[in-house]
């Protein structure tokens, strides 16, 4: 009785670190994954009320990180409303992740519009802009272009843009990329992952 | 028991015939049968200038029709554009080519995210979740058909 007593013990504990081998088994990110030892290139551009935000004063939250433009009707929002979803999703992690929407389209997108339209969905999200210059500076180097293309009479013109997402880890590092239409649950996910 | 009269029969038989009848295939509707389902448009804040409306139209009729135009007393404008996404990785939107959407015989036409939709422009109500705006559709064949808007966050 006693002897089968221990090799059942034995069988449990066997199995219970078959369990925790399975728990620390490596990750797998649903979005792309990039190797980098070193900080993405930083950028100093405009938000609301004039205020001067760089990249690198986010160091302590993982910072999302896309370029868009208010008039886009159909990219646009549907990213905003699945990173909306995203911080939902998250809870009260949310506060660790910092949504970041950089103009395509400084022209048109004044920091005061572009701040409108970004907490529309979430009043954490920011909204960035600056010069033509500044901007193609600060996206160039996340492998985001753009173009300004003819519209309609009605429309004006239109702004071709890269719509993935970027994701900046809290030590400046870029980590992932998603493209657009990703999961919200598979975003939200990484970042759980990214935050602890 | 009474035998069957020979009238009683062929009342019978007029009753069967009219019941084949009715089974035997409706005769095809000629032309387009055109049908507007699940039309709806996300929320977006009062400074954005334009909205984009998705939905499903199908064509069970025996000829193509074509959506050529719409127009909404929510927007000053009304066109009909589709994303797409360039071979650089870039996403684009432009007026659909032809300037129109067909929607082939016995077919459909999805407008959904990222594809075919239906760009309001000016804006003249606020798109609050919950709104229902009137939309009306211009098609070649079957003329105007008024559907409502459902504004809501998701698909």
């Amino acid at each position: 009785m006693h002897k089968r007593f221990r090799l059942s013990a034995i069988i449990v504990i066997l199995l219970a670190l078959a369990a925790l081998t399975g728990c620390v088994q490596p990750y797998t990110y649903h979005g792309t994954e990039l190797v980098s030892d070193k900080p993405a290139p930083d950028f100093t551009l405009t938000g609301a009320d004039g205020q001067q935000v760089s990249l690198s004063d986010l160091r302590d939250k993982v910072v999302v990180l896309y370029f868009g433009y208010t008039f886009c009707p159909d990219v646009c929002p549907t990213t905003l409303t699945d990173m909306k979803q995203v911080m939902k999703l998250l809870g009260k992690k949310a506060d660790d992740v910092q949504f970041i929407m950089v103009s395509v389209d400084p022209e048109r997108d004044t920091p005061e519009k572009l701040n409108e339209y970004v907490t529309y969905f979430d009043p954490r999200f920011i909204g960035l802009t600056g010069t033509p210059e500044e901007v193609v500076a600060a996206a160039t180097p996340f492998g985001v272009i753009f173009e300004k293309h003819e519209g309609t009479a009605a429309t004006g013109y239109l702004v071709d843009h890269t719509a993935t997402l970027s994701v900046i880890d809290k030590d400046g590092r870029m980590r992932l990329l998603f493209p657009f239409d990703a999961d919200p649950k598979d975003i939200a996910d990484d970042l759980q992952h990214l935050i602890k | 028991m009474k035998r069957v009269s020979f009238v009683s029969l062929l009342m019978i038989a007029a009753v069967l015939v009219g019941v084949l009848a009715a089974c035997a295939a409706p005769p095809a509707a000629s032309g387009p049968q055109i049908k507007v389902d699940g039309v709806w448009g996300r929320p977006s804040p009062m400074m954005t200038n334009a909205g984009a409306f998705y939905m499903m139209i199908s064509n069970s009729g025996t000829e193509a029709d074509k959506l050529v135009s719409g127009q909404s007393p929510s927007c000053g404008t009304v066109e009909l554009h589709e994303s797409f996404k360039s071979d650089d990785g870039m996403m684009g939107m432009r007026p659909v080519t032809g300037g129109f959407i067909e929607i082939p015989a016995g077919g459909q036409a999805e407008l959904k995210v990222g594809g075919l939709h239906v760009m309001c422009i000016d804006k003249k109500d606020d798109f609050k979740a919950g709104a229902k705006l009137p939309l009306t559709l211009n098609f070649e064949k079957s003329g105007a058909k008024t559907v409502d808007v459902e504004i809501r966050e998701n698909p």
